[in-house]
């Protein structure tokens, strides 16, 4: 187990049969089975397993149902355990073992989605000593690839694997020694999960939900904004599929945010794009973020719900199973009316109109006083100003303000992060993490604060709702009742350390160091 | 890692037979599993297809010389891997009681190896001895294959009364029976009467059946030959019923 299999690739030259007998004439082998092997890969959509360094397969070998996760390195396998019935899709569909508690880490709340199949012949022999100990397995492998829609990427030649018994090392070394010096084979080095990849065709982390821009201070301040929204509009249209065919919430989830965002750098980005233009899209942006909320919001309480009734005494839990199901009902129906509206004119036009607006040049623009200067000078200034305006507006908070003055900072807020996330690649990283790190201790205590509230909010919607759907026990309000007692509580408790966390955003240290880096524009030096 | 001793005071109840069964079951569910054949007669090693070491050298473990990391052997099965029995093992009651905390010497050896195995199985010989009780005091289970009959229930007191007085504590004790002979109507008798006397033994029960004696002439567990039969059941549900214990 802890040394790892090393496998010799076949070049065209070779025969899997000519290897097999001049093995056999030369060792004691045993054919100890040989099967067809239908290896599907999985990873989530933003390959959560590939950036922790795995990858997770499924085999299928006689009745046989394995799910095996294996480091990227070297292929060896790390964990593996046996499973009947489906393929599990989230980490808690599959049984209890330690290949579950490592991927529980890695997955969270994504689901595990296929990404090719291998599928071929494999016949494993023992290699035996005098006392017909296994001291060796010897694998002659040979199949081809297939992408998810199951069209054929690549023939896979022959693959000869060595699978050492631990204690029993030297007959590793000596069939390896056989294979490279008399057979003239040549050890595979790294993995071939990456060749196998690429054979349909697909690439590695093509996929995340982080902003990860690349600009130069230099550059044109349209040229980024367009770079910028086309990105975001990538990243709405690749989780369209995932959000109709809910594989897992986070495909809604990174859409909505992808169009908050968007809708941000619409109004946030001045100068570059005509008025008119941000007037039409402005409204018909927005209607993309309003068609896809009850969606989420359903969402939201079901990945909450255990959280919730685990926050009731024991005795009380089950009368929330009446809420559970009511949740159940309306995520179905909200999503089968979102999908509707996903699949109408307005919104496919929508992100079609969007997406020729960005790709083609707009005679309009050069007019306009940001379009061709750099985009170090417009980045700040805009910064500086919404920073700014958060700076007056949070220290006009006192202990009597009304909730909806720490809404409307929060707001402000997230301009600012969205801003200096757009921006994030004309400034030197050491200075850059400091400032995101201080607003958002500020954002998350702004965000406790108003998600609080409209949960409880909505508990009591819910609750309305569910009085005109049907008889609902009189339990069942009480303890939705007492959820919402606890969200008040907690929110109270959010409001209370308010002041705390604007102070530390407010301090002088951090106040000089926004000026410096977005007045002042310290940006990166041209290298 | 747990550890898990398969001990009873009597000879020939099974404990090899579990040791192994269980171990296999342990490593198919993907737990990095460890067998450790402590008894000089080599019953598991033997089933697991491996030599025995002849020279002995288990002396200069005691010392600290040599470490167990060394020894260990694969088997002819994934994620199982087992610690061979040596002749050496003979004397080890002496050899233990040439060391300082002469009864803790297992756990001190077993512990380096803990980032390695998720489950390390004990096969012990039987008889009470310093070998044992330091298997008592490294094991987080005890699993103690009982044959029905009034002899059995004896030895199990007199472990009872050996844990006591030497104030082991904090190993869970899991009797259960074994070798169970449907046709036998004084059997069902005692187990009736065990059962209501001792909560803490397991529900699950191995029957006397034929292939787990087969064990010796294929030289593997019972799942490897005959999955599909009445005894690999039986294994798979003590191993059930075990891994809910210990959570
Ligand atoms: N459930 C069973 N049904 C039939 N035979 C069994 C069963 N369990 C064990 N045996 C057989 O009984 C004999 C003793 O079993 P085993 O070696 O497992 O017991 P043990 O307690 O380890 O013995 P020892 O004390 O000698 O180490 C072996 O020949 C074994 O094949
Ligand atoms: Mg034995």
């Amino acid at each position: 187990m802890s040394t790892n299999a090393p496998e010799f690739r076949l070049s065209g030259a070779h025969a899997l049969a000519g290897i097999e007998s001049a093995l056999k004439s030369e060792f004691r082998l045993e054919e100890e089975s040989e099967t067809r092997f239908d290896h599907v890969y999985y990873d989530s959509f933003d390959w959560r397993l590939y950036q922790a360094g795995a990858y997770l397969r499924r085999e299928f070998e006689k009745d046989r149902r394995h799910l095996i996760m294996s480091g990227l390195g070297d292929d060896s396998p790390k964990e593996s355990v046996a499973f009947t019935g489906d393929m599990p899709r989230f980490y808690w569909d599959f049984p209890e073992s330690v290949l579950k508690e490592n991927i529980s880490d890695i997955l969270d709340i994504r689901a595990l989605l296929p990404l090719f199949e291998l599928r071929g012949v494999s016949r494993s022999f023992r290699m035996l000593d005098d006392a017909r100990k296994t001291v060796l397995r010897v694998q002659l492998k040979q199949g081809s690839t297939y992408d998810a829609q199951g069209r054929m990427g690549t023939h896979v030649d022959g693959i000869v694997r060595l699978v050492p018994v631990r204690g029993y090392e030297k007959f590793l070394r000596k069939v390896s020694r056989f294979l490279t010096a008399e057979m003239e084979l040549v050890a595979v080095t790294g993995s071939l999960f990456d060749e196998l990849l690429a054979s349909i065709g697909k690439v590695p982390s093509d996929y995340s939900s982080k902003l990860d821009f690349w600009f130069t201070p230099d550059m044109y301040s349209e040229a980024v904004a367009r770079h910028i929204h086309l990105h975001l509009l990538d990243t709405i249209e690749s989780n369209i599929p995932g959000t109709r065919d809910d594989l897992d919430s986070e495909f809604l989830h990174d859409l909505r945010v992808a169009v908050r965002r968007t809708r941000s750098a619409l109004t946030q980005i001045k100068g570059v794009f005509p008025e008119d233009v941000v007037e039409r899209f402005k409204p018909r942006l927005g209607w993309l973020g309003q068609i896809t909320g009850p969606t989420r919001d359903m969402h939201v309480y079901l990945l909450a719900f255990e959280e919730y009734r685990d926050s009731l005494p024991e005795r009380y839990r089950r009368d929330l199973d009446p809420l559970h199901r009511f949740l159940l009902v309306h995520q179905r129906t909200e999503h089968e009316k979102m999908v509707k509206q996903m699949e109408s004119e307005e919104f496919l036009q929508t992100l079609a109109d969007w997406r020729s607006y960005l790709v083609s040049p707009d005679p309009g623009a050069s007019a306009l006083p940001n379009t061709r200067s750099a985009v170090s000078e417009t980045a700040g200034k805009r910064i500086y100003k919404i920073y700014s305006r958060v700076l007056d507006e949070g220290l006009a908070i006192t202990d009597e303000s009304p909730p909806e003055s720490l809404h409307e900072l929060r707001k402000n807020c997230k301009k600012l992060r969205y801003l200096i996330e757009f921006y994030r690649s004309i400034y030197p990283e050491k200075d850059v993490k400091p400032a995101i790190r201080a607003l958002k201790i500020l954002l998350d205590n702004l965000g406790l604060f108003q998600d609080l509230e409209v949960q409880a909010l909505k508990l009591q919607e819910f609750a309305h709702q569910m009085g005109k759907e049907g008889e609902v026990p009189p339990d069942t309000l009480l303890a939705m009742g007492m959820l919402v007692d606890g969200l008040m509580k907690r929110q109270h408790q959010a409001r209370h350390r308010f002041g705390q966390r604007f102070a530390l955003f407010a301090d002088k240290e951090n106040r000089d160091h926004f000026k410096r880096m977005f007045s002042q524009g310290k940006v990166k030096q041209a290298a | 890692m747990r550890i898990i001793g398969v001990y009873n005071i009597k000879g020939g109840v099974g404990k090899t037979a579990t040791a192994v069964n269980l171990a296999f079951l342990s490593a198919q569910e993907g737990h990095r599993t460890l067998i450790w054949d402590l008894d000089p007669q080599a019953a598991a090693t033997f089933y697991l297809r491996v030599k025995p070491k002849i020279k002995g050298g288990s002396r200069k473990m005691f010392r600290g010389k040599r470490e167990l990391d060394g020894l260990i052997k694969g088997t002819d099965f994934e994620n199982l891997d087992l610690l061979p029995a040596e002749f050496s093992y003979r004397n080890m009651d002496l050899m233990l009681s040439e060391r300082k905390k002469p009864a803790r010497q297992l756990l001190r050896l077993l512990r380096p190896l803990s980032e390695q195995f998720d489950n390390v199985i004990l096969d012990c010989p039987p008889n009470i001895s310093l070998v044992s009780e330091n298997i008592f005091r490294a094991a987080d289970a005890l699993l103690i294959p009982t044959i029905p009959g009034t002899l059995s229930i004896r030895a199990y007191h007199q472990l009872l009364d050996y844990l006591r007085e030497n104030k082991v504590r904090g190993v869970d004790l899991m009797p259960f029976f074994s070798m169970v002979d449907r046709d036998k109507h004084l059997q069902a008798e005692v187990m009736q009467d065990m059962t209501a006397s001792n909560p803490e033994m397991l529900s699950a029960r191995i029957p006397y059946d034929g292939d787990v004696e087969k064990m010796g002439i294929h030289r593997a567990p019972v799942g490897e030959f005959a999955p599909q039969t009445n005894a690999w059941e039986a294994y798979r549900a003590l191993w059930a019923e075990v891994v809910q214990r210990l959570k």
